[in-house]
């Protein structure tokens, strides 16, 4: 099973590329890159730990397709391969309702995104092939339009962290790992030896903005319906969530975060083996610090 | 760095990699246009490239070249607006406010950008013609000038002493200009096809404004009707010099030295260079880093 740490939240580039040495050094598989229209720009994100770091796989996205042209990715994704080698992924998708919203970009207004995200992925894999470069292109979903579709990339990418969710997902998606086809999770984290409360509180507000951009369909099979209504109630007129983390309901947290001492991790990183998960991506807070991204990679390690 | 949309590149990442390579040197953007992404995109990488080296990056921006839009379905009904728009949008993006805006071009809504930290980032705008240039004499950090050499001269006065400037500080100008080190019959042909794309390109307006006209006008027409390949070997001495740089080493750095004595504060060098880019770039760095 491969691990990575997502990164680009709240940090500096220095601070992001120091994150990342230290993964690589612990033995973390990948590092990604997210990208959101409030974050630093990640294909520059991707070089500059590309450029400081010698083995580990670097992951572009979550890219939406909606936020830059399916021929951008791949021009971002061409000029990285060329420029510092063959080592990196991409994962596309619709991205976070919520922050595109923000910059004008309605998903309602979207049209049949499914077939859309397919022909993106084409467009994407033809830049590639034409440029001779192998690389793996992800789909980060969630709900069931997008599951039907997983098949046609090299591997998916579910933003929750719910052990039921997942072995759900994996069976509507159809889904089996494979050398060709990968399945991941990507969410974000905290697994700690002793919690900090301040960074619980972010997994908190990180959770709840997942939370708060994921569909209504996904939201009805998890129970969540009621509680994230009454988070975005808590939330309109705010720019993030952080006045409101205390209100962040708990289910929220353990269905779309991964909070864990060493103990837990290992039962959880167990059960992710079982239903066939190869990928687990740890989000935002745990790469608050050095210090939590050393913490994860060791108990991985044990995990392991 | 400039952006060509034909080209299967990202300018954000290039630039990037050129301020990894040459810290010590100023690395800009040169040109993207606000039209090509959302501007929020456009404020992070740039944000993003400023983290990189904050006292030698500088972003620049133009409309972009109208037939290339239109190939992506983009069509420009009003460049001042949208250009206009684009710089104050990227400003109090960066200044970490809270937006809420619609317009043509851009539509915010309660946005704010995470990643600020109020540093102000020299905006450049590439423009041509009357009414963006006196956008750019009131708007801009610097200013890119292309175009005939009169108008040149014309430009510099119109947007050096704007009088409704905002910036206490005057524009930085930066002429860039095709140039092209001609050793070969083959180059002198190179130089003639590069002053031959440039005046395709270049607006009524700014031929107007530049006054000697008419044998460019002539050039237009004749692209028009006999094609490119023949207006190309049309391209007179005359309108070589008006429209291009171009000659040996010594030469190309005299011309460098007249537009400063004109006003500019820059200008760049090429492309196209000549036939052995690499060789011309070194040959004419060098007789300018020696005068």
């Amino acid at each position: 099973m491969m691990f990575g740490i997502s990164v680009n939240a709240n940090d500096s580039l220095q601070s992001i590329v120091e994150k990342a040495r230290i993964g690589e050094a612990y033995g973390l598989d990948y590092v990604w890159v997210s990208d959101s229209p409030v974050q630093l720009y990640a294909p520059i994100i991707a070089a500059a730990v590309a450029a400081s770091t010698r083995r580990i796989r670097v992951g572009l996205g979550l890219m939406s397709t909606l936020l830059h042209t399916p021929q951008q990715i791949a021009n971002s994704l061409l000029t990285l391969c060329v420029m510092y080698g063959n080592r990196f992924d991409v994962c596309i998708g619709v991205g976070d309702r919520q922050q595109l919203c923000r910059v004008g970009l309605d998903i309602n207004n979207a049209r049949d995104l499914p077939s859309k995200l397919v022909e993106a992925r084409s467009i994407i894999a033809s830049n590639l092939q034409a440029a001779r470069i192998r690389t793996r292109i992800w789909l980060g979903a969630q709900g069931p339009r997008m599951l039907r579709i997983a098949r046609d990339f090299d591997g998916i990418l579910l933003n929750y962290s719910n052990i039921q969710m997942i072995r759900w997902a994996i069976r509507q998606g159809n889904l089996k790992a494979d050398s060709k086809f990968k399945i991941g999770i990507s969410a974000p984290s905290y697994v700690h030896s002793t919690p900090q409360p301040e960074i619980l509180e972010l997994a908190k507000v990180a959770a709840g903005t997942v939370a708060l951009g994921t569909s209504s369909s996904v939201l009805r099979m998890m129970g969540l319906v009621d509680e994230v209504r009454r988070l975005r109630e808590l939330a309109e007129g705010r720019p993030s969530l952080e006045e409101i983390s205390s209100q962040v309901p708990t289910e929220i947290l353990s269905n779309f975060a991964i909070t864990a001492n060493e103990e837990e991790l290992c039962l959880y990183v167990r059960e992710l083996k079982r239903v066939g998960v190869t990928h687990a991506v740890f989000g935002y807070p745990q790469t608050h610090s050095q210090h939590t991204v050393k913490e994860l990679a060791k108990m991985l390690r044990s995990a392991s | 760095m400039g952006e060509d949309i034909r080209t299967r590149t990202d300018v954000f990442l290039h630039t990037f990699t050129l301020a990894r390579v040459a810290p010590s040197k100023r690395a800009g953007v040169g040109v993207t246009s606000p039209l090509l992404r959302n501007i929020t995109t456009i404020a992070r990488a740039a944000a993003t490239l400023n983290e990189v080296n904050s006292s030698q990056f500088r972003l620049g921006l133009g409309v972009g070249g109208l037939q290339d839009l239109a190939t992506l379905g983009i069509t420009v009904t009003r460049p001042v607006q949208a250009l206009e728009s684009a710089v104050e949008v990227l400003r109090r993006i960066w200044n970490g406010r809270i937006l809420t805006m619609k317009t043509e071009t851009t539509e915010l809504e309660q946005y704010q950008a995470r990643y600020c930290s109020g540093t102000r980032i020299p905006i450049y705008l590439d423009v041509r013609g009357p009414h963006l240039l006196r956008l750019a004499g009131e708007v801009a950090d610097g200013i890119i000038l292309s175009g005939p050499m009169n108008y040149l001269e014309k430009a510099i006065r119109i947007v050096k002493n704007h009088p409704a400037r905002q910036i206490p500080a005057s524009p930085r100008i930066v002429v860039w200009l095709p140039t092209v080190l001609t050793r070969t019959e083959k180059d002198l042909r190179l130089a003639k096809s590069a002053a031959a794309t440039v005046i395709a390109d270049t607006p009524k307006s700014v031929l107007e404004m530049d006054g000697a006209s008419q044998e460019a006008l002539w050039l237009q027409e004749t692209m028009r009707r006999r094609g490119y390949a023949i207006a190309s070997r049309s391209v007179t001495d005359n309108l070589l010099n008006h429209f291009a740089i171009s000659g040996n080493a010594a030469r190309i750095c005299s011309v460098f030295e007249s537009l400063g004595r004109l006003g500019a504060d820059e200008v760049v060098f090429g492309p196209p260079y000549g036939n052995r880019p690499l060789a011309s770039v070194r040959e004419v760095a060098g007789m300018w880093e020696s005068s």
